[in-house]
């Protein structure tokens, strides 16, 4: 992987859309291709609220539709207490925490302080000991594991550290696995995971496997998987922790335009200081609580 | 999608998986041939000529019946022809290991019971007017080594003495339910060379009947005939008759069957033992798969479909392995060599079958723990696990 592969992201979804959309065109105006980026993703969107306007899906579970006045995140007085071993760990205690639609927040603080534990609880992956986890509509602390699993699917987009790719998939069928868990026609799942894969500009990776990948299109990729559903929160842990600077700076650069163009809301849990200084808001966590 | 993510992991550890798969298909190897051995034991009984009977000694086959009963047998109504043979038990000197049927039967009325036994015409005309003579199977010719026209000399131990023979005929069968490794030899040739006391007596008789719907009664009616006599008999089908004479070694099919059994068991582990290693490396994986929104019932799918890949292949390298082994090798031998236990030592279309299902279903067994495990996987701990 030379270097020229980890360029600007943006620079390369153009060079990439050139070659896959406009081929004969003699003359792509670079400039002019990037909103049609956006207007395919917006197209995607709208399918989405198409299909879900069809199957009428229940307040319980479901696409997001914003509340006027209400904030996306509500986490109120939320505990969170682990029993692993002799002594109980309360990790979170009585942590209250807002975050309006359309921020980009990061999330900082010492090793082992919960942001992850955090992030998670936000992420629906775990419910709070005590407290109220209120998240795109939705009061997490009441539902099944069953129901989390399928606001998961429909509300929250996942960046690890690890990038955490299915090794045996290449890049396009693994930010097509999201799409699996929805009705849309196989056809149409590649031709979306093709169109992620293009946002975040690996549109000529796309047949590779994550080992042929270096770490910073890796978290491309992982970044495509994250937003191929159209998620309404990217839940990001640590996602440079791994990268050079670069790669970093590219991935940080694509989180951006992804909060400025595509309206995600993205919580991002970060050690790195410049990481930070991307988002609009920078929280500390401390022993549990927010500073 | 899902099945090509089971068929990659499986790939993925492609020597470990290739392992798995030859010692579940050496597993299978055993388990096919142990098969086979039950079944074409079976076989024996289940080509038996259907419109024939057996007519042998009410207690037991050891015991002999006077020859004046073949007689009363051929008056019974619906018996077309009887014919009668004795176990005469001999070897040759010459190879005296090699085990083969040899017995003398009255070879007119033989011939017309057993009807799917082939001799060239010249042949069976020589046959007849030898005294001395006798026909061998095309298989048991082979492995004596003898031809027509050569002398044979058999030692005898129930009829002892040295016994010689002029080989006038090799037979071959219409049908499988004539052994072809037997040596058939004139009955009065025997007899009259026996001592007074010994002379007349018949190890059993073969009845071939008018009508095959009336087999059960006409079995009945010769038994009546004999039922006030000092001798009773039991007639049966000649299905029951080989079968009866096999249910001798029923205890060692059990035995076989037993083993079939462990072998099975030994493959399962092997199999729940790859699966488990799988899902205990792919923990991470499937937490970043239920953090995506994947269900538990969609992880034990997963690991349900490799499981059932694994045991396809398993099941279908068995039968690779097993179908040369035994049909071309060991059941060739052992056709050619003891047709008489074995009269069709392969494998059945059905035993491939079984097979590969039983593949399938154990493998999927196997994965039962496995795949409750990654059920129950806890997505938060899968993430925090490093690697
Ligand atoms: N599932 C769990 N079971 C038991 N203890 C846990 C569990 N998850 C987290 N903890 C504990 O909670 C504390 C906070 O963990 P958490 O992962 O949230 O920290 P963090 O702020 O993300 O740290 P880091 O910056 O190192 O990632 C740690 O002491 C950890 O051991
Ligand atoms: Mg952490």
């Amino acid at each position: 992987m030379s270097d020229s592969d980890v360029k600007e992201p943006e620079a390369t979804t153009e060079d990439g859309d050139a070659k896959g959309d406009a081929r004969d065109n003699e003359s792509p105006a670079p400039k002019g291709d990037a909103p049609g980026e956006g207007a395919k993703a917006d197209a995607a969107k709208a399918d989405a609220a198409k299909d879900s306007a069809k199957s009428d899906a229940p307040p319980k579970s479901g696409p997001y539709r914003p509340t006027p006045g209400k904030p996306l995140i509500e986490m109120s007085n939320v505990t969170k207490t682990f029993h692993k071993g002799k002594e109980p760990l309360t990790v979170l205690d009585g942590l209250t925490l807002t975050i309006a639609e359309g921020a980009f927040e990061a999330l900082m603080g010492p090793s082992g302080s919960g942001k992850s534990t955090l992030l998670n609880l936000i992420a629906g992956l775990d419910r709070p000991t005590s407290g109220t986890a209120r998240v795109a509509g939705h009061n997490l602390e009441k539902m099944s594991d069953g129901e989390l699993a399928k606001f998961r699917a429909q509300n929250i987009g996942f960046i690890f550290q690890a990038y955490n790719l299915l090794p045996v998939l290449t890049a396009v069928e693994n930010v097509e696995l999201p799409l699996l868990l929805t009705k849309v026609p196989s056809g149409e799942r590649r031709k979306r995971a093709e169109t992620a894969l293009r946002v975040v500009g690996l549109s000529d990776r796309m047949g590779h496997y994550p080992r042929q990948l270096s770490g910073g299109q890796e978290q491309r990729v992982a970044i495509a998987r994250a937003i191929v559903n159209d998620p309404t929160i990217l839940v990001c842990d640590e996602p440079t922790g791994d990268l050079d600077r670069k790669s970093a700076d590219d991935i940080l650069a694509l989180l951006t335009k992804l909060n400025q163009d595509f309206k995600k809301t993205i919580l991002m849990v970060t050690h790195d200081p410049s990481a930070a200084e991307r988002a609009t808001t920078t929280r500390h966590l401390n022993k549990g609580r927010l500073d | 999608m899902l099945l090509k993510i089971a068929w990659r992991n499986l790939l993925r550890n492609s020597g470990r998986t290739l392992l798995t798969v030859l010692g579940a298909a050496c597993a299978l190897l055993t388990f096919v041939m142990l098969r086979t051995v039950v079944s074409s034991w079976n076989s024996g009984a289940e080509y038996a000529a259907k419109d024939r009977l057996g007519t042998r000694h009410k207690v037991s086959f050891v015991i002999q019946l006077p020859k004046k009963y073949v007689d009363d047998i051929r008056a019974v109504p619906g018996v077309k022809q009887a014919t009668w043979a004795n176990w005469f038990g001999a070897r040759d000197p010459r190879q005296p290991n090699e085990f083969f049927a040899n017995m003398a039967v009255d070879a007119p009325s033989f011939l017309e019971v057993m009807d799917e036994l082939v001799l060239p015409d010249d042949q069976k005309k020589a046959w007849l007017e030898d005294k001395k003579g006798a026909i061998v199977g095309d298989a048991l010719a082979k492995k004596l080594g003898v031809k027509v026209g050569d002398k044979i000399t058999l030692e005898g131990s129930i009829y002892p003495g040295d016994w010689e023979f002029n080989i006038r005929g090799i037979y071959t069968a219409s049908r499988r339910s004539l052994d072809r490794s037997q040596f058939l030899f004139h009955w009065s040739y025997m007899n009259d060379s026996l001592p007074e006391a010994r002379r007349d007596e018949i190890g059993w008789v073969m009845i071939r009947v008018s009508n095959v719907a009336q087999s059960a009664q006409i079995a009945q009616s010769i038994d009546r005939v004999f039922e006030e006599r000092d001798t009773q008999t039991v007639t049966m089908s000649e299905r029951q008759l080989q079968a009866s004479f096999m249910a001798m070694f029923s205890a060692l099919l059990k035995a076989l069957d037993i083993v079939s059994v462990i072998i099975l068991a030994i493959m399962m582990m092997v199999l729940g033992n790859t699966i488990a290693m799988g899902v205990r490396e792919r923990t991470r994986e499937y937490g970043v798969l239920r953090a995506i929104g994947f269900s538990p019932w969609h992880i034990r799918s997963f690991v349900l479909g490799e499981a059932a890949v694994l045991g396809l292949f398993a099941g279908v390298a068995g039968i690779g392995l097993a179908y040369p082994v035994v049909d071309r090798g060991l059941g060739q031998w052992l056709e050619e060599n003891m047709g008489g236990w074995f009269p069709y030592f392969r494998v059945e279309p059905s035993t491939m079958v079984t097979t590969v299902v039983i593949a399938i279903g154990l493998s999927a067994l196997a994965s039962l723990l496995p795949v409750l495990q990654a059920g129950r996987i806890s997505v938060t701990d899968a993430l925090r696990r490093v690697g």
